[in-house]
């Protein structure tokens, strides 16, 4: 049966209608991950090596026991913003005569083969082989060996667990969220240290090799509840629809920007009544605590703003970049009735500005939190705003302009590839690049902070030119106009 | 005349989908366009629409070049197909969308949504359910009356028979006459089905991969004509 639903899945993704995209996204992602493996392989067989280096004077054990718990900490985090949900459209097999165990247990089987959970084997095994084995024998070796294994597995159906529920219900994006700010928050005080708490669970380890086997329960533990919520749910998932009175609503506020205004409310309605936009939106909030790992105390005291800047643009505009990447993909359904209607598009593209200053004008300010680590960051969240707003919504408009790919709303998973195209890749090198061409010079010529204001200023002159910039965007809309349409209406 | 179609031709790639060297339509005229799968009607309706770029020749629109101008667009109403739809509003919205596109306000909306009763036979409004979980007759219901709401002068329908009840493609054939009548509204409307086709409009264009096969008046010898035609 595994291999009979494993050759649909085959043929469903070379036969797919949107096959093109889907090759060069995956072809893409399979390059990145092969480099990343390496990577991995490499630095998992020189991690003594680096540790000695890096740590000198420390004992190496410690320091790799430390990190164990560290890594599967931020890859937990990694995974609930890119692993995909193993989607299968099982609607065809639920009717016939396949026990439900069996999609389950091949759902759960396929999902095992992701990147997250190779990238540790590299990473760590060679270690466990080489220094754990000379220094506390095979047993804790082999012992270490399977504590990696459980741990991956763990992560593997817990970030999916946590995901399908965030996924029926917002309520459980906002504990989550909160559960994870707050663990972030005592690290980040040093109030409570995943280091400490890894290294007495794997310094005992070392000693009593047994106690991995806890590793091993838990994992197994959780590889039921995710299967007996799976099975649980396996229908209401895909058929079944809430019955509750859907209302009109009516967004009084944006009726004073005129006809963009209402085009503003529409898209808002689009983005409130499917999974796929609200999980994207809601996955975009998770982005907003890369505040933590970016700003760090010693860099804002040497005042090297540079990796400061990346991460302040990323969170200011994360909304923006997440949503608006596969822009105008979204309203592909009915683009022909838009094309057709007496829209006026110069409002269709006033109104794609709208849309994003007011989510960047959001984030940004959630992000004000930051403020109290320093005032800097204030400054260089404020300048990457205004960057955001003013030029950062040009660009991925003007990428949104040769983007052929409509998204399917039907589906639900956050990340699923479906409407991807090389396009989005591309973006988001000219998009991440320009902050850098105004601040760089300055930054070099040791001025960070006339790099900022040099930031800020482009960033308002962009705002202030936006007339400019709606005109600029709709010629290359009317240029491409008809091969969007055309695009949109071939993407099943 | 309000419409005029020269030298149209378009081709995916070694296909000729339409080649139409010369199409005049007059206010007023209710056109039927028939033909099987691939003659070319909803590929002509989207070049009219200006949603596909033609391969060459042009659609004059009251003297003005639809694709090069959106004058076409403040008299002119369409329903193709559900792309036409935007699936996550309820009814109301969707018709409020498209009244505000046309700077009707929502009491005018509703308004106009009372005479249209009978057409919905009390499956539209209030139902409170988004346009996707409607059924595809009802949807399309939606769209036709979106469209006629806009009080066009040029009314451009494709298949509006199809996946209606007999009691709606009634209702809608009664409809298209009235307004022909009254506000002289030019209708262009592809279909299957020779017998509504033949009874509403008074002109009738036979399509076959590309090319206007025949063009003539209706009269009532038109339905066996057409009959003999497709009995092939």
């Amino acid at each position: 049966m595994l291999t009979t639903f494993l050759s649909h899945q085959w043929k469903g993704f070379w036969r797919s209608k949107s096959k093109g995209g889907t090759i060069a996204a995956n072809i893409l992602i399979g390059f990145f991950t092969l480099y990343l493996l390496t990577l991995a392989i490499i630095l998992g067989f020189l991690l003594e090596f680096f540790i000695g280096k890096y740590s000198p004077g420390k004992d190496v054990g410690v320091i790799f026991n430390g990190i164990i718990i560290y890594y599967f900490a931020i890859d937990f985090i990694m995974r609930l913003q890119l692993q995909e949900l193993p989607t299968m459209s099982i609607v065809p097999y639920l009717h016939l005569r396949i026990p439900k165990r069996k999609i389950v247990n091949f759902l759960n089987a396929r999902a095992l083969f992701n990147a997250f959970n190779i990238l540790p084997l590299f990473l760590f095994i060679p270690f466990c082989c080489t220094y754990i084995s000379d220094v506390h024998g095979a047993y804790a070796s082999l012992m270490f060996c399977v504590s990696i294994l459980s741990l991956i597995v763990f992560n593997n159906y817990t970030a999916l667990y946590v995901k399908r529920l965030t996924l029926a219900s917002t309520k459980y994006v906002i504990v989550t969220i909160v559960a994870i700010s707050l663990l972030a928050a005592l690290e980040y005080y040093k109030i409570f240290s995943i280091k400490a708490v890894s290294n007495a669970v794997f310094g005992t380890i070392s000693k009593q090799p047994v106690v991995a086997l806890g590793f091993t329960g838990i994992a197994i533990l959780m590889f039921i509840v995710n299967a007996k919520y799976l099975r649980k749910n396996l229908y209401t998932e895909e058929l079944g629809s809430s019955e509750e009175k859907k209302t009109s609503t009516d967004y009084p506020l944006l009726n004073h920007f005129g006809e963009a205004g209402t085009l503003v409310a529409l898209e808002l309605k689009l983005i409130l009544r499917h999974k796929r936009t609200r999980s994207a939106l809601m996955m975009s909030l998770l982005f907003i605590f890369y505040g933590f790992l970016f700003y760090k105390e010693d860099v804002l005291k040497k005042d090297a703003l540079g990796m400061v800047i990346f991460a302040a643009t990323f969170m200011t505009g994360s909304a923006v970049t997440i949503y608006g990447q596969f822009m105008f993909g979204w309203q592909g359904s009915y683009f022909d009735g838009l094309l057709a209607n007496k829209t006026n598009f110069r409002n269709f593209i006033k109104a794609k500005f709208l849309l994003f200053t007011i989510m960047s004008t959001i984030t940004t300010c959630i992000i004000t939190f930051y403020g109290f680590l320093s005032w800097k960051i204030l400054a260089v969240q404020f300048a990457a705003y205004l960057y955001n707003i003013g030029l950062g919504t040009v660009v991925i408009l003007y990428f949104a302009t040769r983007n052929y790919k409509a998204i399917d709303l039907s589906k639900g998973s956050t990340f699923n590839y479906q409407g991807v195209s090389a396009s989005q890749f591309v973006l988001m090198i000219p998009y991440f690049a320009l902050p850098y061409l105004f601040y760089q010079p300055f930054a070099s010529a040791g001025k960070p902070y006339y790099g900022l204001i040099c930031l800020g200023f482009f960033g308002l002159t962009g705002l202030l030119t936006r007339s400019y910039w709606i005109e600029f965007i709709l010629r290359e809309f009317n240029k491409r106009k008809y091969k969007i349409a055309e695009g949109f209406r071939q993407t099943p | 005349m309000i419409l005029e179609i020269s030298n149209l031709k378009k081709t995916y790639g070694s296909r000729t989908v339409v080649n139409i060297n010369e199409l005049q339509i007059n206010e007023g005229e209710t056109i039927g366009l028939v033909g099987n799968n691939g003659a070319g009607k909803t590929t002509l309706f989207r070049m009219l629409l200006d949603l596909i770029r033609p391969d060459e020749g042009q659609i004059i629109s009251k003297g003005e070049n639809v694709a090069a101008s959106d004058q076409w667009k403040n008299y002119t109403a369409s329903y193709l197909d559900e792309g036409f739809l935007i699936d996550y509003l309820t009814s109301e919205e969707y018709f409020f969308f498209i009244g505000s596109l046309h700077n009707l306000s929502e009491a005018h909306v509703l308004d106009y949504l009372k005479s249209y009763e009978e057409f919905f036979n009390g499956e539209i409004l209030g139902k409170g359910k988004y346009i996707r979980d409607f059924s595809k007759g009802n949807q399309n219901k939606i769209g036709i009356a979106a469209a006629l709401m806009q009080n066009p002068e040029l009314l451009v329908l494709d298949e509006p028979f199809a996946n209606l009840d007999p009691t709606t493609q009634i209702r809608l054939k009664s409809l298209i006459k009235l307004l022909k009548t009254g506000d002289k509204m030019t209708t262009l409307i592809s279909s299957h089905d020779l017998n509504h086709v033949t009874d509403v409009c008074d002109r009738i264009i036979l399509l076959e991969k590309g090319l206007i096969i025949k063009d003539f008046q209706t009269n009532e010898n038109t339905l066996k004509e057409l009959e003999a035609y497709f009995s092939v």
